[in-house]
């Protein structure tokens, strides 16, 4: 710990401006502020500050999706971990470019959008696929709006976009069979992709015939085909119960998404077993993962209590409609980049709100 | 309006009730510029000889309010910068109260104008000020209301429990005294608890001698509810928007039954000396301009690595030099230490031993604890992560975030209709944001100088707006 701090102390003069390593000081200083607390003082009134800040703010959320990421490990094999590796690295590299271009400090927001992104890919996707994305995702989705707390859109939602639309065919056939057992695929390293006739997600396979559900218990568990981190309903409702534990997550954005998501199913739903779809759609596909990860994302969503409520319920109705009345049987991630677009609007009509319930008060 | 927002900073080293006299120094150093009062209009030239009670200095923009010399002496003005410096003092001994005061004030209700003058002479009427601005009231005008408060929530200014110590007598007095100067307007009177031991006293002693609200609002203790803006608020003072109401602390009406009463000035403030730094915290009462190294030598548990705060540490300000001296205003000093090791991945530990306003450590389920504040920033400075934290704590019910978003694109128009002139500049903004904003300092700023460019809203356009808000709220309902 004390060769830690005096190799870091060593180190600094190195990046000092006009030295050879200069422009690499928002490397430095993030490597440096990650192991050891700053020094720096508030300058100004109040002269003490409450021990939140951003970087624990986001470990909240990464601790939340710890059990998906783990449950993704036992479904999926340790292949996982390049990816997320890979997707860390890709996009921290543009981070860091961006720091350093920019002159500023490297900002913790993206050590959840590398964490998030492998999860919501097939597990099976080449790793350049991943890297692309990401790079994609943080460059599109985030630097060009400025960075952290300014981009409108989810960074990892952009990234997955892309590859969605660009190289459909191979992020809708790269599902790797799940494990089971006690021990899974935790210590095996999957390439393998199923094989064509048993590649159907259960949202595929409910599309296609709406009394071809996947039981819950599997739903539940999480032994289906699917994204890394979104078949584990059990991994994903712990996780977000967290979140919304540490107050990180807004539970008005959930719950107005789960209500409207629920409402809406029930509308559109037909056949003679509509409990057992919507409990079906709750539990598949991408839903859970999506709401309670990046619904509730405050940046790309509206600042406003009232707005999150609208904000939440436009999701929901989007993916349940998406889900049901269009040929593609995924919604939630055209659904949230929806919402996202929305945000700023909603936004608009609810501080006018705000104030207006503020005129009063003299 | 109903309470909302507010936290309660729990910071080790709370002052405890008593009040030690300090003896007038060998010299003092008069700040003439303070947080709301600027003595800018000397009266005074260097190397003259001042009397006790003689008026040093005046406040041209609040009221002409003098700065009244507490001792005899030689003035110099050059000695410390901003300061008037007074030597060879010649301080008057304060005589024990005389044992045949009456306990009431003799009705002369036709002397009001000739008291205010009095009370603005003998250095008292600094105390009363105009809820709305936070600053000194105008000596000739008439509130609508009088708000007379015992409470003090930050950590650590003065306690009331420290002010009112015994002085039972001198604050129904006091409030005699203030009732006659008004004609019938409701004087507030606000207590931590309205049915203690104190609070029965004065309604004991006070009964049939003045016309004092004794109204339980139910109130939270929790800072910043003391405010004074916000107590008017939550008095429901405030309805029309032009409304005057004065606010007098507690020690204000002891300074007001001391100026009318005896004749004698008031320039001694009781002020608070805490803090975790603080050996032994407790409350002292001190002449003005009394140097701050004096008061703090012998005191602290460590000399270097410290940083000394005229006031709290939410809204106090960083005192760069202890040469000087403690100005009017001054409520209490809080020493705080300066952060010296660096923690090794402190923001990964479980944190049971920091308290948060959020929930995002395991102190969440420990409760309220008592806990040494450094002035670490505890973090680093990022753009706005739109948390909601500065919007849940606000007690003003303002969205700090928003206009830091709109003050950040300089459009002050917009920080302007989300009402950035509600703030209370209470700091909590700043003291919750993970992000570490100087939130308060910018909305400070922002009320200045909406202020000062852009004036008072238009009423018309704003009748228009909320037409437009309407017609948009049905759009997204039909929506």
């Amino acid at each position: 710990m004390k060769f830690m701090a005096n190799l870091l102390d060593k180190m600094r003069p190195a990046f000092e401006k006009g030295r050879f390593l200069g422009p690499m000081k928002p490397l430095f200083d993030a490597i440096d502020a990650f192991m050891f607390n700053p020094l720096s003082q508030a300058k100004l009134a109040p002269h003490a500050r409450d021990p939140l800040d951003v970087k624990r703010y986001m470990s909240m959320v990464i601790i939340a999706l710890l059990p998906a990421t783990f449950a993704s490990f036992y479904f999926f094999g340790w292949r996982m971990l390049p990816m997320i590796m890979v997707s860390y690295m890709a996009g921290g590299a543009v981070e860091v470019i961006f720091a350093v271009i920019r002159k500023e400090e490297i900002n913790e927001g993206f050590l959840v959008t590398g964490l998030l992104f492998p999860l919501i890919l097939p597990p099976g996707l080449p790793l350049w696929m991943v890297a692309l994305g990401v790079v994609v995702g943080v460059l599109v989705g985030k630097e060009i709006f400025g960075g952290t707390g300014r981009n409108l859109f989810n960074p990892a939602l952009v990234g997955r976009c892309f590859l969605l639309l660009s190289y459909g065919g191979e992020m809708g056939g790269a599902w790797i069979e799940p494990g089971g057992g006690f021990f899974g695929r935790l210590f095996q390293y999957e390439t393998v992709a199923v094989d064509a006739v048993s590649q159907a997600t259960p949202l595929y396979k409910a599309a296609a015939d709406s009394t071809d559900l996947t039981p819950m218990t599997q739903l539940l568990f999480g032994n289906t085909l699917g994204c890394g981190g979104e078949t584990s309903a059990i991994a994903l409702i712990g996780g977000g119960v967290m979140l919304l534990m540490f107050g990180v997550a807004s539970w008005r954005v959930v719950v107005s998404t789960i209500v409207a998501f629920g409402v809406m199913t029930v509308v559109l739903v037909d056949g003679d077993n509509v409990a057992e779809q919507i409990v079906f759609h709750y539990l598949a596909g991408g839903f859970l993962l999506g709401t309670f990860f990046m619904t509730t994302d405050p940046v790309s969503g509206p600042i406003t209590s009232g707005g999150k409520f609208v904000y939440g319920a436009l999701i929901g109705i989007a993916t349940a409609l998406i889900r049901l009345k269009t040929p593609l049987f995924e919604g939630m991630m055209f659904a949230i980049l929806a919402g996202n677009m929305f945000a700023p609007i909603i936004d608009e009509v609810f501080i006018a709100l705000h104030v207006r319930g503020l005129r009063n008060e003299k | 309006m109903k309470p909302r927002g507010g936290y309660n900073v729990n910071l080790i080293g709370a002052p405890s009730l008593d009040v030690e006299k300090l003896a007038p120094p060998e010299m003092l150093c008069i700040p003439l510029h303070g947080r709301k009062l600027e003595f800018s209009e000397l009266c005074v030239a260097e190397g003259d000889t001042v009397t006790p009670g003689q008026a040093l200095a005046t406040a041209p923009l609040s009221f002409s309010v003098p700065l009244v010399a507490p001792c005899g002496g030689t003035v110099s003005l050059s000695k410390l910068d901003g300061h008037i410096v007074m030597e060879n003092l010649n301080c008057p001994a304060q005589p024990a109260s005389d044992p045949e005061t009456p306990a009431h004030v003799p009705y002369d209700s036709g002397k009001a104008a000739e008291k205010r003058r009095k009370l603005v002479d003998l250095g008292a009427w600094r105390y009363v000020s105009n809820a709305r601005t936070q600053r000194v009231a105008d000596p000739q005008g008439v509130p609508d209301a009088v708000i007379v408060s015992t409470v003090h929530l930050e950590p650590f200014v003065a306690h009331g429990g420290a002010i009112c110590k015994n002085k039972v007598g001198e604050l129904v007095r006091g409030l005699e005294h203030l009732q006659l100067l008004l004609e019938y307007q409701e004087i507030h009177l606000v207590l931590p608890d309205v049915e203690n031991e104190f609070a029965r006293q004065i309604q004991d002693r006070i009964r049939g001698h003045a016309w004092l609200k004794l109204s339980q609002v139910p109130l939270q203790m929790r800072y910043p509810f003391d405010n004074q803006t916000l107590l008017a608020r939550h008095l429901g003072l405030f309805t029309e928007g032009d409304e005057t109401v004065w606010f007098i602390p507690a020690a204000g009406i002891i300074a007001f039954d001391k100026a009318l009463t005896y004749s004698r000035t008031c320039t001694t403030n009781i002020i608070s000396l805490a803090g975790p730094m603080v050996e032994e915290p407790k409350h002292i009462e001190v002449q003005i301009g009394h140097p701050i190294d004096r008061i703090l030598s012998g005191r602290l548990t460590r000399d270097e690595d410290i940083r000394v705060i005229n006031g709290g540490i939410l809204t106090g300000t960083h005192v760069t030099d202890t040469q000087t001296g403690i100005d009017a205003e001054c409520s209490g000093l809080t020493v705080l230490e300066t952060p010296v090791v660096r923690e090794m991945f402190g923001w990964l530990r479980p944190g049971g031993d920091r308290r948060s306003f959020s929930k995002c450590f395991t102190s969440f389920f420990k409760g309220s604890f008592e806990e040494n504040l450094s002035t670490s920033l505890r973090g680093e400075v990022r753009p706005c992560v739109v948390c909601g934290q500065c919007v849940s704590v606000c007690p003003a019910g303002i969205m700090p975030n928003a206009i830091h978003k709109y003050l950040y694109s300089d459009e002050l128009e917009q920080a302007q209709r989300l009402r950035t002139d509600l703030c209370v500049e209470c700091g909590l903004c700043s003291y919750v944001c993970p992000s570490k904003i100087d939130l308060y300092d910018e909305l400070v700023r922002a009320k200045v100088q909406i202020a000062e460019e852009l004036g008072e809203p238009d009423q018309p356009q704003e009748s228009e707006e909320d037409q437009q808000v309407t017609e948009e709220s049905n759009k997204e309902e039909q929506a």
